[in-house]
């Protein structure tokens, strides 16, 4: 049972924080009244037609009441209209968030295999070869910022070699040809971090007494790594990769954008741009849900993973502390 | 050149008695070709006689023969489209430009000639037209095109509460009258020669008489007189049109167009285009000249056109009320260096009154130099001796090559001691303050007159008038020279009317740019129009 | 005093990480002196680089669209990143510290209040939040340090507030206690300096991924508004010429990588340096 009392216990703080996020948010976008007539009703308004919307969509009433109003809308799924794209937003989210969710997808099949795998071979052997290699590697892919490789990506693979689209936009139906620059991007950037991550677990479990005391009885590398160290070093980088899902939302604006592909981050961008104040509430709302749904599944997984940690029980002990 | 008896109306009355002048004019060299064209055809002459007369031999017939059929796409931004009459975007109209059509159809050289109206003819005085329609044009729910749909749209757009830019634009139309089945008559409040030429702005596509009933709203209620009909419309993403069998008049080449928004950055769209993924992208700017010339697989289009970005002043906003600071700014930008620098020369020098030498009724002022000392002075006498702090604000709303030109200007106004900051908004939160800011720079689309774009912009009181100003001797002169036919004349009240506008020092106007765009090495029948006005009827596609 | 700085400036990582770093600090100071042209001045557009200006020296890393110096608009660029970024995650250390320290010290409910506050703004992805916020507030130099502080803070705090909890349990921090020092004392003097070797490495790391945030900014277009050479501009306005000119992009994204690289390494090198004198502890 402790691991349902987990669960709930962790729903109900990421209930409470996802409140504290929507007054945050509905704070920030709609505290000023007139902005947010000017926005819905557009440049063409006159300041009559602005009074008469705000006065009968409830715009006249105290801020609390009018939060609580467009918060009960929104939990029961009345996001309202996008000024911009003038449709309902939650006929907008889904398909945006799926197609994000490819991209994501894409990059965490790189990652992941790519990231960890560096990091075991380059963490096994601290100080080896490889060891440099990779630590160099990866410390200058994560010096890189994901604009600069996606302009020299394009430059080389769409211009100089005519290998791959220069557009993702996905309007022609799915593309895996269309999704490898941005995809890339995102992977770049993010096997570097995981397999810095990866080494250093990596590299503290292999200094451990318990396999140090195994490699001078004379147990083979390999068979130490995977008998042994892979499950305690990867506890941290598998918590690590699911934490990645929010720093993936943030990269995916940027390599969206730049790529014209149609997804969640392109949606929040010119959502921004064009001030459309109700779809950035609901993108804003959307990103810190996934947020709170992968720190969950993070801190589930670590649990589950490293048998050390009573999920109900006392907080992990600290770094430092004597394990 | 033929005899002026062989000119023929397209109404087939006998012809306005200016024709005859116009024609003397022309035999007399005191008027070009093209002047000679477009006047004629305000007036209702057709453009093929027209054209017989002074000596035009028609275009030999296209080697190629177009093919019928396949789809094209087309990289552009996809905006929200509601009511057509209150379009800020030239991208917006032309999709709705496949469906929906004109009264007159203006080309690339500024002919105007037939669309929904078959013939036209102004009285004397050119204060009444009698417009006859095209009796075989049918809605596509199966309604006739009648004249209670010309009606209704010029009621609508002229109405007291039309927030249309239309509604300066038509303001001297008094009366909309049906005379017959198929014909309508205007009666204005004061000459209009160019009124033929007017209706094709790219906001006075005509929707159904039941547009407002209906919700005024095109794109969830698609009903069209054009050769296209709207299959899908998304904002941001895409938006399809396909042929329609039961067109009215000639059938169009392609069976379906796809317009993808490929976002704002005109590198990804000419990516897009390297790589097969578009056919055609709207526009491309300087920046990416270099970029197109290295590409093997596309054709770059250019023309030149009448649009340009116009950095002006309020002249009732604070420290602009004084116009010895408008002054000062003007003396002190080197409008040669921002061709020079922003588009390496390609363009025409702008000579800060808004009309272009490219269109006709420009008169060509002597050019006022530069200079740095009298700027100065001027600032001093009102009374900023130390310089002065202005703000420009800007939205790069057709791409950065706007804000490349000011940050140009900061720097030659630095010189006379102007500090200008420069406020860059995205360009969709710069259209809801365009004409608010007391300093901004907008851009201005081509119009095929000089006296259209002073009429919407520079008229007192005119719904587009960002600078404010206002003045009775230019608006006056501005009435002459759009009330006359007579090329000649009009230049001459132009005159009055650029000198006017320029001495009043109201905007920095400093260079009219070179347009370029690019297209797939296929794409046949594509007219790099002024204005962006694409039809995209007359586009075929060859086989590869 | 030698002797404690030597191991770090004979340690590899942290001798080139710190040099590199530095490097730019320097070039950002003293932007105006070291800068060879006025970066806002138009020499001749679009040279190629090591062209010989037409005023005399040369444009050794050639010139932008308007002809302005790249090598002195990087160098005055640094200004507007590093400088900037510096500005802002020092305050956002500033109040990341305080409230850290107040939170992990007093606990109780200050301390559930804060945590929870840091919580609710850390479980916004990075950008969105900075979005969100230039979206309201617009975008300006103060604006842009605002939004750094209310993004970063919270993330500071964390782990000050952990690190006071774990220190605070420490004897001599017992003792000071029962001598009666006060608590501001206790925190500023007992605990703080004890905490510096771990928020030493996060300074680091953070300050470089606030440049590359500002410099993402930039390129999306919502950064500080020109002329204010800023990197990440510097790439969004010449990537549709860097076909032709490959120099316009080349050198803005090697800075702000080389920037980053250096913190990096400075970061990793702090960290093996402490994690060697716990050791040795």
């Amino acid at each position: 049972m402790p691991l349902i009392l987990f669960i709930l216990r962790k729903a109900g703080q990421a209930l409470a924080t996802m409140l504290a996020v929507s007054l945050l948010v509905f704070l920030a976008l709609e505290v000023n009244v007139d902005d947010v007539a000017v926005k819905v009703l557009g440049q063409f308004s006159t300041a009559e037609q602005r009074a008469a919307w705000l006065e009968a969509n409830g715009y006249n009433a105290p801020f609390l009441w009018r939060y609580f109003d467009w918060l009960v809308s929104f939990v029961s799924g009345d996001w309202g209209m996008s000024t911009y794209y003038r449709a309902p937003i939650t006929d907008l989210i889904p398909d945006r968030l799926a197609a994000t969710a490819w991209l994501a997808l894409g990059a965490l099949s790189l990652i992941v295999p790519f990231g960890l795998g560096l990091g075991v071979l380059a963490g096994m052997r601290p100080g080896s070869l490889t060891d440099r290699v990779v630590s160099v590697l990866s410390v200058v892919t994560t010096s890189i910022p994901d604009f600069a490789s996606a302009v020299f990506l394009s430059i080389v693979f769409v211009f100089w070699l005519g290998l791959l689209p220069g557009a993702s936009t996905m309007i022609g139906g799915f593309s895996l040809k269309e999704l490898v620059l941005p995809v890339l991007v995102l992977a770049l950037y993010s096997t570097g971090y995981l397999a810095r991550i990866t080494r250093a677990s990596m590299a503290e479990v292999m200094a451990t007494p318990y396999i140090r005391t195994a490699r001078l009885k004379g147990a083979s590398l390999p068979r130490i790594v995977f008998r042994h160290a892979l499950r305690n070093a990867l506890i941290t980088p598998i918590t690590v990769i699911l934490l990645q899902v929010p720093w993936l939302l943030s990269g995916v604006i940027v390599v969206e954008v730049f790529y014209a592909y149609k997804g969640f981050g392109t949606l929040l961008y010119e959502a921004a741009i064009n001030s459309d104040i109700y779809l950035i509430e609901a993108c804003a709302m959307v990103s810190v849900l996934v947020v709170v749904t992968t720190q969950i599944l993070s801190d589930l997984a670590y649990g589950l993973l490293n048998p050390r940690v009573n999920l109900l029980g006392a907080p992990k002990p600290a770094k430092g502390d004597a394990a | 050149m033929t005899e002026k008896s062989k000119i023929e109306t397209t109404s087939g009355k006998p012809a306005h008695p200016q024709v005859e002048s116009l024609c003397d004019q022309l035999t007399a060299g005191r008027i070009d070709r093209r002047s000679f064209l477009r006047s004629m055809t305000w007036l209702g002459v057709t453009a093929a006689s027209a054209s017989a007369f002074a000596g035009f031999i028609p275009a030999p017939a296209r080697a190629e023969t177009p093919v019928a059929g396949g789809k094209l796409r087309f990289g552009c931004a996809i905006q929200e489209i509601t009511d057509p009459a209150l379009t800020s975007w030239i991208e917006a109209s032309n999709l709705y430009r496949n469906s929906l059509e004109y009264l007159t159809y203006v080309d690339a050289d500024n002919i105007v000639h037939p669309y929904l109206a078959k013939s036209w003819t102004p009285s004397a005085d050119l204060t009444v037209w009698d417009f006859e329609l095209d009796e075989r044009a049918k809605w596509s729910n199966g309604d006739a095109f009648a004249p209670e749909d010309v009606i209704a749209n010029i009621q609508r757009w002229t109405s007291p509460d039309s927030k249309s830019s239309n509604k300066t634009a038509f303001e001297a139309i008094k009366l909309v009258e049906k005379t017959g089945p198929h014909s309508v008559r205007f009666t204005l409040s004061r000459p209009v020669a160019s009124l033929p030429e007017q209706l094709y702005s790219y906001t006075c596509a005509i929707v159904h008489r039941d547009f407002d009933k209906s919700g005024a709203n095109w794109p969830a209620n698609p009903i069209g007189t054009g050769p296209f009909k709207l299959v899908s419309f998304e904002v941001g993403r895409q938006a399809t049109f396909a042929k329609r069998a039961d067109y009215w008049g000639t059938p169009a080449h392609l069976d379906e167009i796809q317009y993808i928004d490929l976002g704002t950055d005109i590198a990804t769209h000419l990516a897009a285009l390297a790589s097969n993924q578009v056919d055609l992208i709207y526009r491309a700017t300087i920046a990416e000249y270099d970029l197109m010339k290295s590409l093997p697989n596309i054709q770059i289009l250019t023309g030149s056109a009448a649009h340009t970005l116009v950095m002006r002043m309020q002249v009732d906003a604070k420290p602009f009320d004084d116009i010895r600071v408008r002054k000062a700014v003007q003396l002190a930008a080197d409008n040669k260096q921002m061709l020079d620098v922003v588009y390496r020369g390609e363009g025409q020098i702008g000579g800060n009154y808004h009309v272009s030498p490219i269109q006709p009724d420009h008169f060509a002022l002597e050019p006022v130099a530069r200079d740095v000392a009298k700027a100065k002075a001027l600032l001093a006498e009102a009374g900023y001796p130390n310089g002065i702090d202005i703000e420009l604000t800007l939205g790069n709303t057709q791409g950065r090559w706007e804000q490349d030109t000011a940050q140009v200007l900061q720097q030659n106004l630095a010189e006379a001691g102007i500090r200008l900051k420069l406020n860059v908004l995205p360009a969709a939160q710069y259209w809801p303050v365009w004409d608010k800011v007391p300093f901004g720079a907008t851009y201005w689309a081509h119009r095929p007159l000089g006296s259209m774009t002073l009429d919407l912009a520079y008229r007192s009181g005119a719904a587009w008038n960002e600078s404010h100003f206002a003045d009775p001797a230019f608006d006056a002169a501005l009435d002459k020279a759009m009330g006359t036919v007579d090329p000649e004349a009009r230049k001459a009240a132009m005159q009055t009317a650029q000198t006017i506008l320029r001495d009043q020092a109201v905007m920095v106007q400093a260079y009219w740019p070179a347009r370029f765009s690019a297209a797939g090495k296929n794409v046949r029948g594509f007219v790099l129009h002024p204005a962006d006005y694409f039809r995209m009827d007359g586009v075929w596609l060859a086989k590869a | 005093m030698i002797r404690l700085v030597r191991p770090y400036l004979t340690h590899p990582l942290v001798a080139v990480g710190g040099a590199v770093t530095l490097l730019w600090l320097v070039l950002a100071l003293f932007a105006p002196l070291l800068a060879p042209f006025d970066p806002l001045k138009t020499i001749l557009p679009l040279a190629r680089p090591l062209t010989p200006a037409p005023g005399g020296g040369t444009l050794w890393l050639g010139t932008d669209m308007l002809g302005r110096d790249i090598l002195s608009r990087l160098i005055y660029g640094a200004r507007t990143v590093v400088l900037y970024s510096t500005l802002a995650t020092l305050s956002a250390y500033a109040v990341g510290i305080a409230l850290g320290l107040s939170a992990g010290y007093l606990r109780g409910r200050v301390d559930a209040a804060l945590s929870f506050l840091a919580n609710v703004v850390l479980s916004f992805p990075v950008l969105v939040l900075y979005i969100v916020i230039i979206v309201v507030i617009g975008a300006s130099p103060l604006n842009i340090i605002l939004a750094v502080v209310f993004s970063s803070a919270p993330a500071i705090f964390r782990i000050v507030r952990a690190l006071t909890i774990d220190i605070a349990t420490r004897d001599f921090v017992q003792v000071a206690r029962t001598q009666g020092e006060g608590s501001l004392r206790i925190m500023l003097v007992d605990i703080l300096p004890n905490a510096t070797g771990p928020l030493a490495v996060d300074f680091c790391l953070r300050l470089g991924y606030t440049a590359i945030t500002i410099g993402t900014l930039g390129f999306l277009g919502l950064g500080l508004p020109p002329p204010t050479p800023d990197w990440g501009t510097m790439v969004n306005e010449g990537k549709a010429m860097a076909i032709a000119f490959p120099h316009l992009v080349i050198f803005p994204c090697i800075a702000i990588s080389s920037l980053m690289l250096g913190l990096s390494l400075l970061a990793d090198g702090l960290k093996e340096l402490s994690e060697a004198k716990g050791r040795g502890a």
